[in-house]
């Protein structure tokens, strides 16, 4: 066999798998893309949000709310550990994409910062819509009773002035003390941080309503 | 003769010796005796005066005024020639010798005493005789002066005499009158117009010839010029080369006219005088008739009539053209302003020049009763002019002001996003915004509205079909309706009593059944609950909703139904009642 074999090495043609000596590639390799629970070899994935004091009673509330979509839609798995007073996620088996895991951590910080579910639930809907925080002293350095008037003036009598400016720009705002907090997409927090700065700096909210009316009215125009 | 002579005489002394208040008083043998000495002088006067027309002085049935005039016709040249007379004696004594020895101391005195009377007489005829002169008088004045004047050349015959008398003359001339230069200057343009006709007329001139002004003073112009002739012509005889230079100039033109001299026509100086006076005395004679004639004999001597139409071209021509080198009057100056014109020269000339304002209306009551008629029809008709205010159009329609909602939005954050979303992708399908939520409530109140004018307003008014809507009807006695609801309020809301059960046959209750009977509503009633359990099995899966009607004495409201009837108070007190059970 191998005396033919070698005999008629010119002539035959080899039919079983190529030599490695000639050029062409092996083919590729097709592989699934990794799922949230394969990712890191296997191991599952968490995410821990811390739960401040005043946000306790909120989440005992909302819980459901909060639960079944993370867990239902997201696939996510979701717990409060009530020792270490936190909300733990973890992927499941068939989260669909690992980013699932961050939107929802991001979705439960937000709650945690204050926002509402119905309107912190738009993270978990949309892509592009983040959440900015910032300070009083950031914009202007304030003590005692300016400060107080300060966040007068931000919310507005009846939280008027943050309802305007939350209507006019699509975003939530959240005045925690001396926090700020603004959900939205982009271009409307960096809007609805122009009209919160100016209004520290102290203009009147006068001043700040004609200037949302023309921003929102362009802001219309453009759709 | 003699004794008229005494008897005038004696009138005459007789008149003297009366003194004179005597005479205020007319009186017939005063005035008679007057009347004869008058007469006698005039006929003693006769011979001296050769041109009085009267031999006697005509009395008897004459007026004393035509007396007067007959006596005033003979004295006055009489006057003329003693005045002349006298003068001439004034200068020259040696003539009253001769007259002495001529004329004896009779005749002297004679005419001593008839110039005493006639100056007595003709005391007040002397400014009548300055006044009136006439050219003959005059004439026979020049003729005489003249005549002397010749005469006294001739015996100087020097040309110091003649320029001493003719100082002397012209020292009589000259006065403020007359300047002998100014005379040269004018004479000298003169004599370029009427060269030719001047030679003509010297004689004329000559004749008229005056020595003295003093008496003329009055005549005037005339005189100046007949004097300034005159002189040009005493000039013109000594100076005969300027008369010469001037023929020079002109010979080129007419030599005819140029070489007519002053010689040709009157002969030398020294032969001047009787020439001259003869030529006088003719003209005198002949008068102004005469002094034509032979000034057309001269022309025809001197020059042909084409000559003579020449001539005057040609000092027309010098006029126009001396006209042209002079300034022109200030009407023709272009811009004159009141210093470079006279004094009040504009108010002579009429000028023309344009009104730029219209004049104003003369009011008159026409134009009164015309304005009134105008405002009166204006009023009646009720036409005034009065200005509309005129509305700018708007060409844009106003922008949609977006109002800033103050209050908590209802939607969540998704929601918004997901209403933007759909509206970007389908804009048809987006839901409706808040501005159009708006306008249809507001679009809803004014149709009630509109409806309830509808009744008030219309005569026959047809109400709009009622859209039955569902609404919520509760079975309340009227009575506990009373008590809450408000007055206008009726049990015809309460529901029927077949809406209240709709059944058939026997009803009875549930303590009324007998055993069979009951046994029957049980087994009933299971075979419907199997029925039902089975049909929620099988729907489950499509998650229909169910409404079930049967449930209770309500009748069910949609929740939309609830908002449109939510203002009713009706249905806020049965909405009550509701919930109270």
């Amino acid at each position: 066999m191998s005396a033919e074999a070698a005999a008629t090495m010119e002539i035959e043609t080899l039919p079983s798998d190529p030599k490695p000596a000639s050029n062409s590639l092996p083919p590729k390799l097709k592989f699934e893309p990794l799922k949230a629970h394969e990712m890191s070899d296997g191991r599952v994935q968490f995410r821990k949000v811390s739960v401040p004091p005043h946000r306790y009673s909120p989440l005992k509330k909302y819980w459901m709310d909060i639960y079944t979509p993370i867990y239902e839609q997201m696939k996510i798995d979701i717990r409060m550990n009530l020792k270490a007073r936190k909300v733990e996620l973890k992927t499941r088996s068939d989260t669909p994409d690992i980013s699932n895991l961050q939107k929802c951590a991001d979705f439960v910080q937000a709650f945690m910062l204050g926002f509402d579910v119905v309107d912190a639930i738009a993270l978990l809907r949309m892509d592009e819509l983040y959440v900015e925080s910032f300070e009083i002293k950031d914009v202007k350095t304030l003590r005692g009773e300016h400060l107080s008037r300060a966040i007068g003036r931000l919310s507005g009598k009846g939280g008027k002035t943050k309802f305007a400016i939350e209507n006019a720009t699509k975003t939530r705002i959240v005045i925690a003390d001396t926090k700020i907090h603004i959900l939205g997409s982009f271009a409307n927090i960096k809007i609805a941080r122009d009209s919160l700065c100016s209004l520290i700096l102290g203009s009147p909210a006068g001043k700040v309503y004609s200037k949302l009316r023309q921003v929102s009215a362009r802001l219309a125009e453009r759709f | 003769m003699a004794t008229s002579i005494e008897a005038a005489v004696e009138s005459l002394r007789e008149i003297k010796s009366k003194e004179p208040p005597m005479w205020l008083v007319p009186k017939q043998e005063l005035s008679q005796a007057v009347r004869a000495a008058s007469k006698h002088l005039f006929s003693s006067l006769k011979p001296h005066s050769p041109k009085s027309p009267f031999d006697q002085l005509l009395i008897e049935g004459f007026d004393a005024e035509q007396i007067w005039q007959q006596i005033d016709l003979q004295s006055q040249p009489l006057l003329y020639t003693l005045r002349r007379e006298v003068k001439k004696f004034e200068k020259n004594p040696e003539e009253i010798s001769k007259l002495k020895e001529a004329i004896e101391g009779g005749k002297k005195k004679k005419v001593v005493e008839e110039k005493g009377t006639d100056d007595i007489d003709d005391d007040d005829d002397d400014d009548d005789d300055l006044d009136m002169d006439d050219d003959d008088d005059y004439d026979d004045d020049e003729e005489e002066e003249e005549k002397k004047e010749r005469g006294r050349e001739e015996e100087s015959e020097r040309e110091g005499e003649e320029m001493e008398l003719e100082g002397e003359e012209k020292g009589g001339i000259e006065d403020k009158f007359l300047k002998i230069k100014e005379l040269q200057e004018y004479l000298e343009e003169d004599e370029a117009k009427e060269y030719g006709l001047k030679k003509n007329k010297k004689t004329k001139t000559e004749t008229k010839k005056k020595e003295e002004d003093t008496e003329e003073e009055e005549e005037g112009e005339d005189e100046e010029e007949e004097e300034e002739e005159d002189d040009d012509n005493d000039e013109a005889e000594e100076e005969e080369d300027e008369l010469g230079l001037f023929d020079g100039d002109d010979e080129d033109d007419e030599d005819s006219l140029e070489n007519a001299r002053y010689e040709d026509f009157f002969g030398t100086k020294k032969n001047k005088g009787p020439k001259e006076k003869a030529k006088s005395r003719d003209r005198f004679e002949g008068d102004s008739g005469s002094d034509d004639e032979q000034d057309f004999d001269k022309r025809k001597d001197g020059l042909s009539t084409h000559e003579e139409e020449l001539k005057k071209l040609q000092s027309k021509i010098e006029q126009m053209e001396k006209a042209n080198l002079d300034p022109k009057v200030w009407t023709m100056r272009g811009e004159v302003t009141a210093a470079q014109r006279q004094k009040n020269s504009a108010l002579e000339v009429d000028l023309d020049f344009e009104h730029n304002v219209r004049p104003a209306p003369v009011i008159t009551e026409e134009v009164t009763a015309s304005l009134e008629d105008l405002i009166k029809t204006r009023i009646s008709e009720g036409l005034f002019d009065d200005v509309q205010k005129s509305r700018s159009l708007s060409s844009k329609a106003p922008r949609e002001t977006k109002e800033l909602d103050d209050n908590k939005s209802k939607k969540g954050l998704a929601e918004v996003y997901e209403e933007e979303f759909v509206q970007k992708t389908d804009p048809a399908a987006a839901p409706l915004s808040f501005s159009d939520e708006l306008k249809k409530e507001a679009s809803m109140l004014f149709k009630k509205l509109c409806l309830k004018l509808d009744a008030l307003s219309h005569f026959h008014f047809t109400p709009k079909p009622v859209v039955e809507d569902m609404s919520i009807q509760t079975n309340v006695p009227a009575l506990a309706m009373e008590e809450i609801a408000p007055m206008a309020v009726s049990d015809a809301a309460m529901l029927a009593p077949e809406e209240v059960f709709a059944g058939k046959g026997d009803i009875k209750e549930e303590a009324e059944l007998t055993r069979s009977e009951r046994k029957r509503r049980r087994a009933n009633k299971k075979r419907k609950f199997k029925a039902e359990a089975a049909k929620r099995l099988a729907k489950k899966p499509r998650e229909t909703t169910q409404v079930d009607s049967n449930e209770g004495d309500y009748s069910i409201c949609y929740s939309s139904l609830h908002i449109i009837t939510l203002g009713t108070n009706q249905f806020l007190s049965q909405t009550l009642h509701t919930i109270c059970r």
